[in-house]
């Protein structure tokens, strides 16, 4: 039991007489206290957001019209090109630098395993790197088509960061070469 | 023989220091707690491997449901009845005493703005329960609600952080919408809300 009062009744062994009133004990049974005590933590327990969730930062680039200067095109040799499509498919091509009637694109359909986008990620970074000597120039354009779902969008910019890609960018569909894309494969652009 | 006693001890057991023990836990936890939000649509968030921690305060947050529908929070109460005041004013929407006040306890709302007087009257348990149509986005033209409560809420609170939670089924055709309203008022930089998992090799 709480002791509260530690002073013994009656004052034994210093030789007094004195005959005192009985003291009523101080003690209180805490039991109940501890039980309320117990039960208010399980409900906050219970209450509490354990596992805070964690944000992803995005940056878009700002609309042309708040352009003050135009860049300079980037060369397409350093950039690769990622059309995410329905039913998590993920295409991707390179645009030539210059285009002629001869030119032809090749585009493959990928997932998002390692084994396809990251693969796809690292073989452009090695690319670059032996065409311009720095991998961190690749850009990578990443253009999701309506129909793709959130999870691509960002399953795909977690790419970038695992695979250190310095420069991307989503953007809308609007080359003419993702037109034709997404024509050939079946998905709609708007 | 004789049998040998054995004194009979008390079984009472001091309890002073779990008492000790359990209001310390109870306060740790009542001071750390932060209820979980109400949610009007269950939302399953796509996991990344960001580590940045949300914020605790000044949050803008946009929910996107599987559908396609924009639902819009604010995490702070008193930005909450300004920017009540500023929508009142500029949508013609006259408010009485008790429906700021439910717009005040309004954690998660998603309707035209112009509905909203109707939702605040409704008495409480049918308020939570009541379905929301979605803010009516709509960035061609007309309206420009989304526009307009992105601006206001700035404009409240200077250090507002925009988020936006989305499920992963949501398409990015309403994604996208929703960036279009971001851009028009400017904001090029939000944080999308992901859980936390590790990059698999």
């Amino acid at each position: 039991m709480a002791d509260m009062n530690t002073s013994e009744p009656g004052g034994k062994g210093h030789g007094k007489k004195k005959r005192r009133a009985k003291k009523a004990s101080t003690r209180v049974d805490l039991t109940a206290m501890v039980d309320l005590g117990f039960l208010l933590i399980t409900f906050f327990i219970l209450a509490t957001t354990f596992s805070k969730p964690k944000t992803m930062e995005v940056n878009k680039p700002a609309k042309e019209d708040d352009k003050k200067v135009e860049e300079p095109p980037i060369k397409m040799s350093k950039t690769v090109n990622f059309m995410m499509g329905s039913g998590d498919k993920l295409y991707w091509y390179v645009s030539p630098d210059a285009i002629d009637e001869n030119t032809t694109i090749e585009m493959d359909s990928i997932d998002y395993s390692p084994n396809g986008l990251r693969r796809i990620i690292k073989k452009r970074q090695s690319e670059v790197a032996a065409q311009w000597g720095n991998q961190d120039d690749l850009f990578v354009m990443i253009k999701p088509l309506p129909a793709s779902n959130l999870k691509n969008t960002v399953d795909m910019l977690d790419e970038m960061t695992i695979n250190n890609v310095k420069r991307y960018a989503i953007l809308e569909p609007t080359d003419p070469i993702d037109s034709l894309v997404a024509v050939r494969v079946g998905q709609k652009v708007k | 023989m004789p049998k040998v006693k054995v004194p009979r001890r008390s079984t009472t057991v001091d309890m002073t220091a779990m008492c000790d023990v359990a209001f310390l836990l109870l306060t740790f936890f009542i001071l750390t707690t932060k209820f979980r939000a109400k949610e009007v649509v269950q939302i399953d968030i796509p996991s990344s491997t960001a580590q940045i921690p949300i914020p605790d305060r000044d949050i803008l947050m946009f929910q996107l449901a599987p559908d396609g529908k924009v639902f819009f929070g604010l995490d702070d109460q008193p930005t909450r009845l300004k920017l009540l005041d500023r929508l009142s004013s500029e949508y013609k929407l006259s408010l009485s005493e008790s429906q700021k006040d439910a717009f005040r306890l309004l954690e998660i709302w998603g309707m035209d703005i112009n509905d909203l007087p109707a939702f605040l009257d409704l008495p409480a348990e049918k308020r939570a329960i009541a379905p929301q149509a979605g803010l009516k986005i709509d960035t061609t033209g007309g309206g420009h609600q989304v526009e307009d409560l992105i601006l206001f809420s700035r404009q409240e609170n200077n250090n507002l952080r925009i988020a936006i939670k989305g499920d992963k089924s949501t398409e990015y055709r309403s994604f996208a919408v929703l960036i279009t309203a971001l851009q028009n008022r400017k904001v090029n930089r939000f944080n999308l809300i992901t859980s936390a998992r590790t990059a698999k090799e």
